[in-house]
Parts: structure tokens; sequence; C-alpha cells
């Protein structure tokens, strides 16, 4: 970094009037007797984007401040500390290449969404059962280990789509069988300690897949095949850049921007289901049912909602969301009995960054979480460090988001015992 | 009177024998270390565990060691530091084992060893590269494996070897044996002329997308990989994904690459690609090489057997050569016997010209020579048609070895 006091003034700056804003704004509300919840994250955008100015502003016309003014004070944080950046490291690859700078966000993107996928499984079964499922990574891991050996060893040659299909089965059924016999007696006072038993629980069945699947098949990496392979392809043929050019194992948008063709397959599949599941869940009873569960549980059993029917499909559903990420992913990735480890924490990350429950939550998470880690491996100066740090990334934007707001950023407080709502 | 000392000579061998078969607890136990779970390399471990227990039941159908059978105790290390602490604290203070061979991360090897000096038990490790684990001159700890500034030294000799390298990118894990073996290239490559620049991620990193973009940002002519396991597997085809992969530009990829099958599953558009390889071409190999070769493959349902998997099996081999030499199974016993032995493995012949009797400094030499072997055989394969055995790739460094001209895509 060519003016790192820059940088780090500015920033130094920014954090100043960042904590100042998220105490002051907050005794305001207090004084007020306001809901503080956003408080602090007003607060803190407001300093950290305008400084005393803005504080003063916001302090002045307390409480009007709305959702939108906190989004568009925290984009202009971000870019305080962008436009920064590109005056402190001028030489930075970040800085002077826009191809780069795209491929990254295409990358953070992609990934997002595929990160974002997963955790929503974790939320449904949280916001339902109020449960936070150890096993997630598990599922994830089966997913992929189905789609290898059907594919690849038992029926080579087949449709990658039937290797899908019944590594979505194998989840769901594993997810169903498993919430009825060690889930379920929680919700009939036969277990003194609920909550603690259901994370026992689904640590142990964590176990006994990673374990079982392991004694069944190796601890070898496998891989699948790719699913689709692309033509190759110029559009437009004589055009400089040309917009798209295709390979076998990726696509190129404008010379600039390489999507493999696993990620993209899998990216593309995480938003149509995603698509299907929000009209399963916005669109049919059984998903007015479920998020009625979510809502207030004894209200719904009233209504004619059976509570444990809703319980395992939930599991099921969250188990079959996981496992799809992993039959998706294992075209890209190496596949082993424990691949399931990173990706769990990752998700556990983005849940709660998100917002316990909250689905729209999760989903944005995960795409927060891929940028800010594509923006970390891309534009951290020292490149010894940039990929080193890709767990840590997450972890920065989980503490700060806690602090500022410890609902999350789509969570709400819990009440009744309802866990979330989507 | 001949024949009577003769008997009498007799009589006192086989009381020797059996009263020092009778001091040993039977079986013997020797520990074995291997990555058996991620983030460590499993591929890596399972080969070692199946040589350990090769070389157990060799050793055991030759009529064991001291009149016992041995018995080698496996543990996965899971290729972590603190695992494998862990582990070679069980090993000894509750398995009883005598000595511990195996071993395939530095990091692990870098941790235990303080562990096996402090309960003072020899270990001979196999496959643990980084400097220091012999650079610290403890009684009790020995090394098969080639020092991670030799390996180092052969891929950065054989990249200025390749024609038109002007910038090199090395991606490397940050472990005890990725950061010295990326600090050493580098310098090797400066002594050539030869820019680098080095990109290091975590152990077990599944998705390299974003420093792969980063490295293709930098333009190199050239890639080293000293990433070890599913990792490699990992960069190499995202790599190829992103046009920068074996089949676009010289590549030096994982360690692991040996095991073809799995590499060649996990890495379809990896020809041409570069590995490292310790041990002569299977030409070459020892009667014992062979021999312990056509078993391996035979187990494993494989065509070639790994360098690591030699190296395992070595490390459990001169272990009980050296506690039948030393007639007992008392660490110091076994020491002074290590310090003098000639074993015949399956890598050649093993010894370890420096320790208690000749410090390394006499002959000139640094610290890391202090209970290492010496002669390990260093080489660069490439695997020049797709899903080619490593046995069978071509040996294109260096030329002492050479099987064929190393071909470079971008000529």
């Amino acid at each position: 970094m060519e003016f790192p006091l820059l940088f780090w003034g500015v920033l130094a700056w920014m954090i100043f009037w960042a904590v100042a804003g998220a105490i002051l704004i907050k005794r305001r509300y207090l004084a007020q007797d306001l809901d503080t919840s956003n408080a602090s994250f007003i607060g803190a955008m407001s300093g950290a984007a305008l400084g005393p100015v803005g504080l003063a502003a916001v302090w002045a016309r307390t409480p009007k401040s709305s959702g939108y003014l906190t989004t568009a004070l925290g984009l202009l944080t971000v870019l305080i500390v962008a436009v920064t950046f590109s005056f402190a490291d001028p030489d930075n690859i970040c800085v002077t290449s826009g191809g780069f700078v795209a491929s990254q966000f295409v990358n953070g993107l992609i990934i997002g969404i595929i990160y974002g996928f997963m955790a929503l499984g974790l939320s449904l079964i949280f916001s339902i059962l109020g449960v936070v499922s150890f096993a997630h990574g598990e599922f994830y891991m089966i997913g992929g280990m189905v789609v290898y050996f059907v594919t690849a060893v038992f029926l080579p040659g087949i449709n990658p789509l039937m290797g899908v299909l019944a590594a979505c089965a194998t989840a769901f059924a594993i997810g169903a069988i498993f919430e009825r016999l060690m889930l379920t007696p929680m919700y009939h006072g036969k277990i003194d300690r609920p909550i603690e038993y259901g994370i026992l629980a689904t640590f142990g069945l964590a176990f006994t897949l990673q374990y079982f699947v392991q004694a069944l098949v190796g601890a070898n990496p496998v891989k699948a095949q790719r699913f689709i392979e692309f033509p190759r392809w110029r559009f437009p043929a004589e055009a400089d850049p040309i917009w798209i050019k295709t390979s076998r194992g990726s696509m190129t948008l404008f010379e600039q921007v390489t999507i493999s063709s696993p990620r993209f397959t899998a990216a593309l599949t995480c938003i149509l289901v995603l698509l299907a599941l929000l009209y399963l869940l916005h669109r049919t009873w059984t998903g007015k049912a479920l998020r009625a569960v979510s809502q207030d549980r004894e209200a719904a059993a009233i209504a004619g909602i059976k509570p444990d029917t809703m319980n395992m499909l939930a599991f099921a559903l969250g188990g079959m969301i996981a496992a799809l990420a992993g039959a998706l992913l294992v075209q890209a990735f190496s596949w082993l009995p424990q691949v399931g480890a990173i990706p769990a924490m990752r998700s556990f990350v983005i849940v709660v960054l998100g917002g316990l429950g909250s689905l729209p939550g999760a989903f944005l998470g995960g795409i927060m979480v891929g940028m800010v880690e594509a923006a970390g491996t891309g534009c951290v100066p020292d490149p010894q460090k940039a990929a080193s740090y890709i767990p840590a990334y997450g972890m920065i934007v989980l503490t700060l988001t806690l602090l500022l707001r410890p609902t999350g950023m789509f969570g709400r407080r819990f009440a009744s015992g309802a866990h979330g709502q989507f | 009177m001949t024949t009577f000392r003769l008997l009498t000579a007799t009589a006192v061998g086989a009381l020797v024998t059996a009263s020092a078969a009778l001091a040993a607890d039977c079986p013997i136990k020797i520990g074995g270390i291997a990555p058996l779970s991620a983030p460590g390399t499993v591929v890596g471990g399972e080969a070692m565990r199946e040589a350990m227990l090769i070389a157990q039941e060799d050793i055991n159908a030759a009529g064991g060691v001291l009149g016992c059978d041995i018995e080698v105790v496996i543990g996965d290390s899971e290729g972590l530091p603190e695992k494998g602490a862990a582990l070679m604290e069980k090993f000894i203070t509750q398995d009883g084992v005598v000595a511990v061979g195996g071993g395939y991360h530095s990091s692990v090897g870098v941790a235990s060893k303080d562990v096996a000096q402090r309960l003072e038990t020899p270990v001979v490790f196999a496959e643990t590269w980084n400097d220091t684990i012999t650079g610290d001159k403890q009684k009790y700890i020995f090394r098969i494996a080639p020092l991670s500034s030799w390996a180092s030294a052969t891929i950065w000799q054989f990249a200025l070897t390749v024609p038109g390298v002007e910038k090199v990118a090395i991606l490397t894990e940050n472990t005890d044996y990725g950061i010295p073996a990326s600090e050493e290239t580098a310098r090797g490559l400066e002594s050539g002329g030869v820019e680098s620049v080095t990109f290091s991620v975590d152990i077990g990193t599944q998705d390299y997308a974003g420093i792969v973009q980063r490295i293709k940002a930098e333009n190199p002519d050239m890639i080293i990989t000293l990433v070890t396991g599913e990792a490699a597997y990992n960069f190499t085809q995202q790599a190829a994904d992103a046009g920068i992969g074996p089949l676009d530009l010289p590549f030096v990829t994982g360690q692991d690459a040996l095991e073809s099958g799995a590499y060649w599953e996990n890495v379809p558009d990896g020809q041409y690609a570069f590995v490292q390889r310790i041990g002569v071409p299977e030409t070459e190999f020892t009667d014992k090489g062979r021999e312990f070769a056509a078993k391996y493959k035979e187990r494993m349902n494989k065509s070639d057997v790994e360098s690591y998997a030699m190296e395992a099996y070595d490390s459990i081999a001169i272990i009980a050569q050296a506690i039948e030499e030393a007639g007992s199974t008392e660490a110091d016993a076994i020491v002074t016997a290590l310090e003098g032995i000639e074993h015949n493995g399956t890598l050649g012949k093993i010894y370890f010209p420096y320790g208690t009797g000749k410090d390394p400094s006499a002959d000139g030499k640094g610290d890391e020579w202090w209970h290492q072997w010496p002669d390990p055989a260093l080489t660069m394969i490439q695997y020049q048609e797709e899903g080619q055995d490593s046995t069978g790739a071509a040996i294109v460094y260096p030329d002492a070895y050479k099987t064929a001209d190393p071909v470079f895509v971008n000529q």
C-alpha cells in the first residue's frame, strides 16, 4: 500500500465516529423510550459515513429514520472505504483493473448464492424447530457422495439430474426419519432440556453420518464429472472483445470474467430452487402451515395444523437443501466424508449474520459473505495474506453486525416460543 | 572340543535371544502416524497405513524381532499439529510403543517430535520435510524423507530450466511444510533471475476461484503448487477451468498427484502437470522395492506405488532392524543401533551419517543433517498422457534419471 496512513487514518476516523454514533444514538433512543434494536446500527452508520455532521442530523431527527436511510448510510460507508482504498493504494489490481474487479464480483456473487442457499436450509430448520442442526454439513456431504456414486460408480453415464434427485431423496428421507425418531420427543415433554438435547442429537447425527460414510466408501477424495460441458462458441464471432466465449469447462464474458461450468450450473440451479421454495412457502397450504408454525406453534395447532408433521417436513427440507448444494458442488470440488465441516461453519455465520430464522436474511447473508470473501481475496495487498484470511472475512462482518445489531440483519426478537419468521 | 565350543556358543546365543525376547513384551509395538481424516491428506495417509501394515506382515513372516511379532499401532494425525502431538503422547504413554514411524505432514512432525524427545522414544519420520525436524538435533529423532530445502531446490532448479520463464506464481499452504518451502523456492528462483509471487492458503481450502483470478492477473509463466492433499487437486482443476492449468502453462502440482487414480478423477484437465517424486524410477527399484511394490499394488488395487508409501514401509522396517541389532527395546539402545545402521530398504541403502558420534558441523554441514538420511533421490515427473500412472510417467528432471524430455505446453 502506497499511502497506508491515509487509509488507516480515514478508517480510524470512521471507526471513532461510528462508535460515538452507536453509543450516542442508542442513548438518545433510550431517553425517548424508543425501541433501541436498530439504534446502534443507525448511529454507527451515520457516524462512519458522515462523521459529526451525519451524527448531529440523525440526533436531531430522532426517531425519523427509515430502513432506506440506514441502508443508504451503510452503502455510503462501504463506498467511502472503497474510495479511500483506491487513493491509498493506487497500484492495487482492484483499482487498476476493472476486468479483475468484475471477475471477483461475479465469483463472489456466484459462491455467495450457493452459500446463501445452503444456509437457507439451516435457517428453515431453526425457524420451525428452534434447533440448530449441527448435521447440516453432513447433509451437504451426503448430497455430493450420492451424486458421485450414482453417476460415476453405480450407473456411469446416467443423466446427472438423476443423481441430484437421488441425493435430494436420500437426504430428505434421512432428515425425516431422524426428526421423527430423535427430535419429536423434544416436543412432548419427554426431554428435560430440549435445546441442549437438540444440539447433542444433531451432533450425534453428524458424527454418525460422517464416520458411516467413511467406513462405507473410504476417505479418498472423489469428484463427479461436470454436469454440463459448454459447446465451443463465440458471440459475436468477429467482435473485439468477444462478449461470450465458451470452452468445454468454462464461459468467459468480455474476455475478463471466467465462470466454470460447475459453478454456473450450481448457482443457476440454486436460484431456480430458491424460487420454487418461495412458491412453496408463500403460495401453497403446506408452506403457509410451515410459516404458521414458525410464528406460533400453539395457534397453528388450534387452526388444525399438525406441528409435528411440519417439524418433520422442515428438518427433511432443510437437510435436502444442504444436500442439493452438495450435489451441485461435487462437480466443482474434491469430495471427502469431512467436506461438510467448512461449509457448515460458514452456514452458521451466515444464519446468525442474516438473523436467526430469517430466510431472506440467510440468502442475503450468504451473498454478503461471498462478496466480502471475494473482495478480501482480491484486494488485500499482500498476496500471502489475501487468501489465508478467507475464513476470517466472514467472521469480521459477523462480529461487526452483531455488535451493532445483535439480532442480525433481518432477525427479530424471539417471542412466545417462536424462533423466527420467514 | 571345537564342536563343544560351537554348541556352547549356540546355546548362549539362543539364551541371549530368548532372554531378550522375554525382556520385551510381545508383541513389540511400534507406532505408525498417518493422516486418515481431513484436513489431513487422506490419500497419502491411507497409502502410508497400508504400507506400514505390509511392513508389519513382512517382518512377522520373517520371524519377527527379538523372537516377538511386531504390531504397528496406526494413529490418525488428521494433519493437525495438536492432534499429532496428542497422538504421540498416546502412543508412548497409553499404547506402550517402543518407537514410532510414519508421519506425513511437516507440521505434525514439528509438533510431535518434542513429545517423543521428552518421553525419550525413538522416531523415524517417513515423509515430514521441514528442516527443523532434524535441525533441532534431538537425540531420539531420525528422518528418511528429504529435507524441505532439498525438495524445494529440485523444484526451483527445474523451473530455471523451463524456457521463457520470467515470472512464477507459487501457491503454498501456510503450514510448517508450505511456508519454508515457498520461501526457499522463491529465493532459489530469485538466484536464477526469475521473479516470483507467493500466495498462501489454509490447509484444506476448497474454493480457489478468487485466488486463481488473482494469480491469472499476475500473468505468470509458470505455476508451482506447494499444497498437499485434495486441496492441490482442487486448485489444479480450478486453475485449469480458468485457463491457467497444466494444459495452458508449465504447472507443478502437489505431490499427491502421484496417486494417479485419484488425480485423474479429481483433475480431469491435469495432463502435462509436473509432479515431484521421491525415489528412483521403478525400473531402478531395489529387490526389496520391487517386492514391496508388487504387494502394495495388489493390496491397494493400484497400478503405481507412491514414494510416501515406500518411505512409510522403510520407516517401520528400519526400526525393526534397529531393535533386532540393539537386542533390546530400550530407547537408548535403539538410538545407538539407528546411528550405526545400514538398512537395505525399498528406497535404497538407508543410513544416518551424522548424530551423537559425528556432528554435521564436522563435515561443514548444517544442523538439519543430524539423523538425516542423505541420499533420497528427488525427481520431477510429467503426466504426458491423459490417465497415465505415476510410475509410468516420464521422468523429466534431473538428467541422471531422465527418461523423456519435458513437454512445455506454452512453447
